[in-house]
């Protein structure tokens, strides 16, 4: 199914990809019924190999939204403003983003500055009476304020419920103004999982601001990703290509010449799948079809492949084979460290498929992993980029394999089944109890650290610190109470309170 | 000073506050009290990320950060209404979760969409299950008027009605609001310290010093109310001066210094009659231990050669700005160069709010501005003529780059604090103001080398 870049809201995760948030089973079943090329898509859900089965309960607790997705991607653009349509309470998200934002540049050497996001301060007036007049304002003020190169507009539940016409707002200030003005739709509500909000930003970005008649830049290759410090250029640089850094801490610039570059990368097609798709669908920018460059089967496949779409496969064969001999004295030294050690992935998606690979290649014994979230396909729908496939091929089944969105009271169970020495992490939430149980927890803030031949090494490394740690989580888990009722705690089965399965 | 001529902007950039829902840390801060909220996805962990994590990193507690039950409103309860599903959620949290109380918290959403969120958490209470709700969508206020409506539904609904005596000399304080202000643990427990050591029982009610439900229970006993703090919480005493007939105490300046915090003691102990003599007895204790450090500041404050600044600018929420505000003219000699109250306090208490600022001392009268919106903020920063040498600025990390920008200091003393770790340190009473000073000036002296 094409991107669909003719209206201005995006199509959320669960209509195109058939996402789901919630499921429990081993990796080798999930994978078997995702939509990629293996049979047995699940039976009682029909035909439409998309369609899994998902759990439902009766109880969540908070998760994560689409609008905060937008905050920290268009919101941490360095030339534009985004201006948030809602009522106060969204705008705290400024708060974060711009400590992970001034983080972020420090890291990648750029020079540090304080976001630009405006609230346009909705009351309850603006409830009744719309809030279009203040939106024009701060889009205005913006203007004044910044001289930006584009503005965003970032929608809410609050303004999605009142109805107000905010592409109409757009349009007339795009005129007005004479930069881009692009509505990004994130109602909270609209998706189940918050990375819509991550499609939400790229499909105005690809609408609005990337060049629509490019000059090809032949040796520059798009990395969609984060805030991670900067480990693509050293890579690419082997194979003679130049990187752009898209979306955070970009320039309008470096967004713009997107539809110029020869291919896209990323460090997870959980974030870069809408944006690579619709650049490969609207600009012929080749998507690179590989697996995540995590570990070293898939770092070499990665490597081959962005060599062979650029057309410089020898560089590329000496480069693997130069790493692969420097990193192998090393590797075997952490093996030996690591032997026995058990570890557990909680994090994105696409990124843990990728982090159980690494953690099996160091040695690390993987029983249970947990994901936010699933998506049976990305949206190119090539089987060579089905991450979890190809973590169960290469690394061998999980059979404790959790699709849980955030829900910290599920996550007692699964690490009571397991019993990690230490757990893996990105977003917030879930680190917090198991510290609470005794077990510390490597927060991957830079999300290249266990990228490419280095990362394993990063990643061993990582783990030996973390594993000195314990002495002060254990001595919490002796001193602590946890808000969980004991029959909750004693209960094996995370997912007792769902009810029978529901169809997306 | 240059008029900014233009009107108002509804535009707030680097904001200084959340939504009403943020009053969700008005339950997290009770022990084993923990918020339900109905709302979107993103809401609880907003405000917990923001309010509570990047600001300080203080931690979730027992019932906050990702441990919030919430209804995570998808278009299903947009379009049908969220009542069901609150009501379902609300019976899955009992099975779950292990709390003396559950405070329901709504959001945008059902409260434009008007779900009857009353009758479902009443049919809870008829069952007697400990549960209140309070309406904070956040079009309708900020964390700050949502803290005093999460506090009446506690009162109203769970604490109850109350017919019998009263206890003399015990002090229900309603002061800093918890978790916004960074220093909340650490200034309460000071607070209660200190109006105990003059011989009072206090409900401090938020914090680990706090015996939670239990001792929110006991509020309508207390001799009386104090109100510590330029506004927040008098229409809590006011509330409860009409529900339980309890009379309030109201100082708007919380003290920090020996100086304030004695006056304020003293103050205290004479609208509660307690008798004079160990009131004095634990005041001449905790001044002598004050002065002799006061001492030893006094030969790095006279002698040190490099420059220390004379002027002062705070950017903060009323309650801390005017705390501030009165120890350093008073106590350091400092000059006021400008003070920014940022939490967009009622119209009714802004004219009193200015009035303590003019008699901030005998000598020294301040013209406080009201602002939210940092670019505005900054730009009054700018305007400001601070003599021949850079500023201190007492604000938040929206000042960071400000600070370079005019070359002077920067003490993160409110929300957001993104760049400091707190857990009991506290900036009140007589131990508090010691860490002040420390603090003002390990920043100053670490930046000159």
């Amino acid at each position: 199914m094409p991107i669909n870049l003719k209206t201005p809201v995006v199509e959320s995760r669960e209509q195109r990809l058939g996402t789901i948030i919630a499921w429990d089973g081993t990796a080798e079943e999930l994978a078997q019924q995702s939509g990629y090329a293996r049979e047995g898509a699940c039976g009682s859900c029909g035909p439409k190999a998309r369609k899994l089965c998902e759990i439902q309960g009766p109880f969540t607790q908070g998760s994560i939204c689409s609008e905060m997705m937008v905050e920290c991607q268009a919101g941490n653009v360095r030339d534009a403003v985004t201006v948030q349509h809602s009522p106060i309470g969204c705008g705290v998200g400024q708060v974060i983003y711009n400590s992970i934002f001034r983080n972020g540049l420090a890291a990648r050497g750029l020079p540090v500055q304080n976001l630009h996001l405006i609230s346009t301060n909705l009351r309850e007036k603006d409830m009744v009476y719309g809030g279009i007049d203040k939106l024009e304002n701060s889009v205005r003020d913006a203007f004044e304020r910044h001289h930006p190169k584009a503005i965003f507009i970032a929608t809410s539940c609050a303004t999605g419920i009142i109805g107000d016409d905010v592409d109409g707002a757009a349009t007339k200030l795009e005129a007005e103004l004479g930069i881009p003005v692009i509505p990004l739709h994130c109602e909270g509500f609209k998706s189940k999982h918050w990375s819509t909000g991550f499609d939400a930003t790229q499909h105005g970005i690809v609408r609005q601001i990337v060049n629509k008649n490019p000059k090809k830049q032949e040796d520059l290759v798009n990395v969609i990703n984060l805030w991670g410090s900067d480990v693509f250029t050293p890579m690419l640089g082997e194979l003679g290509l130049r990187t752009n850094y898209v979306v955070d801490m970009a320039t309008v610039e470096e967004l713009a010449q997107l539809s110029e570059a020869v291919a896209t990368v990323s460090h997870c097609f959980t974030l870069a799948s809408y944006m690579a798709q619709a650049l490969e669908q609207e600009y012929g920018v080749v998507e690179v079809k590989a697996p995540q460059p995590y570990g070293t089967v898939a770092t070499d496949k990665w490597l081959r492949e962005v060599a062979r779409v650029t057309h410089r496969e020898e560089k590329a064969e000496a480069y693997i084979e130069r790493e692969h001999a420097r990193i192998a004295p090393k590797l075997e030294e952490l093996r030996g460290k690591l032997k026995g050690i058990k570890g557990y992935v909680a994090t994105g998606s696409a990124y843990a498929h990728s982090m159980v690979e690494v953690l099996r290649e160091l040695g690390v014994q993987v029983d249970g992993s947990l994901v936010f979230h699933h998506d049976p396909v990305y949206d190119s729908q090539d089987p060579r980029q089905d991450t979890l496939a190809h973590m169960v091929d290469n690394a061998g089944d999980v059979t404790n394999f959790s699709v849980s969105s955030r829900q910290q009271y599920q996550f007692y169970a699964l690490l009571q089944k397991v019993k990690p020495d230490f757990i893996i992490i990105r977003h917030n939430g879930l680190a917090p109890l198991a510290s609470r149980l005794g077990i510390p927890a490597i927060p991957l803030g830079d999300e290249h650290h266990p990228l490419g031949y280095q990362g394993l090494l990063n990643l061993g490394e990582s783990i030996l610190d973390v594993l000195a740690h314990k002495k002060f989580h254990q001595d919490l888990a002796a001193h602590t109470r946890l808000p969980y009722r004991k029959e909750w705690l004693a209960e094996p089965d995370p997912y007792i309170l769902a009810r029978p399965a529901v169809h997306n | 000073m240059t008029e900014t001529v233009k009107e108002k902007t509804n535009s707030i950039e680097q904001i200084r506050y959340g939504c009403a829902i943020g009053a969700l840390h008005t339950a997290t801060a009770i022990p084993r009290v923990v918020p339900i909220t109905h709302c979107g996805p993103g809401c609880a962990d907003k405000q917990f990320m923001n309010l509570s994590f990047y600001n300080g990193f203080q931690g979730g507690g027992y019932g906050g950060g990702a441990v919030i039950p919430s209804t995570n409103a998808t278009e299903r309860e947009v379009v049908f209404g969220g009542a069901d599903r609150l009501h379902e959620l609300i019976e899955a949290t009992l099975k779950v979760i292990d709390a003396d109380l559950f405070t329901v918290v709504t959001g945008c959403i059902p409260d434009l969409v008007g779900d009857d969120v009353g009758s479902v958490v009443g049919e809870f209470q008829r069952r007697g299950v400990p549960i209140v709700y309070a309406e904070t969508g956040g079009f309708r206020g900020n964390n700050f008027t949502g803290h005093e409506l999460v506090v009446k539904a506690i009162v109203d609904q769970f604490v109850g009605e109350y017919e019998g005596p009263r206890e003399t000399g015990t002090v229900n304080l309603w002061s800093l609001l918890p978790v916004h202000n960074t220093f909340w643990r650490g200034d309460l427990t000071e607070l209660k310290r200190i109006l105990e050591g003059i011989g009072l029982k206090v409900n401090v009610l938020f914090g680990h010093e706090s015996k939670g439900v239990a001792e929110w229970k006991e509020i309508p006993k207390a001799q009386f109310n104090l109100v510590l703090s330029p506004w927040l919480g008098v229409s809590v005493a006011q509330h409860l001066e009409k529900k339980y007939g309890q009379t309030y105490l109201h100082i708007p300046a919380i003290p920090i210094g020996a100086k304030e915090t004695s006056a304020f003691l003293r103050k205290v102990a004479a609208y509660a009659e307690l008798p004079q003599e160990p009131v004095e007895a634990f005041i001449a204790e905790e001044e002598r231990r004050y002065y002799l450090y006061l001492e030893d500041f006094s030969d790095f404050y006279a002698e040190y050669w490099w420059g220390l600044p004379a002027k002062f600018a705070v950017i903060g929420d009323s309650a801390y700005n005017l705390a501030l505000t009165r120890f350093l003219v008073n106590q350091l000699g400092l000059i006021p160069g400008r003070q920014i109250i940022t939490e967009n306090p009622p119209d009714d208490v802004r004219e009193s709010i200015r009035e303590e600022y003019r008699r901030i001392a005998e000598d020294v009268s301040v013209e406080v501005d009201f602002e939210e919106d940092s670019w505005a903020i900054h730009n009054l920063i700018r305007e400001t003529d601070f003599g021949h040498k850079p500023p201190v600025i007492f604000g938040t990390t929206w000042e960071r780059d400000l600070a370079k920008e005019l070359k002077g200091a920067l003490v993160e003393v409110g929300f957001p604090a993104s760049y400091e770790l707190v857990l009991n340190r506290s900036y009140v009473g007589y131990r508090g103001a010691l860490s002040l000073l420390e603090k003002i000036y390990t920043t100053i002296v670490s930046a000159s080398a």
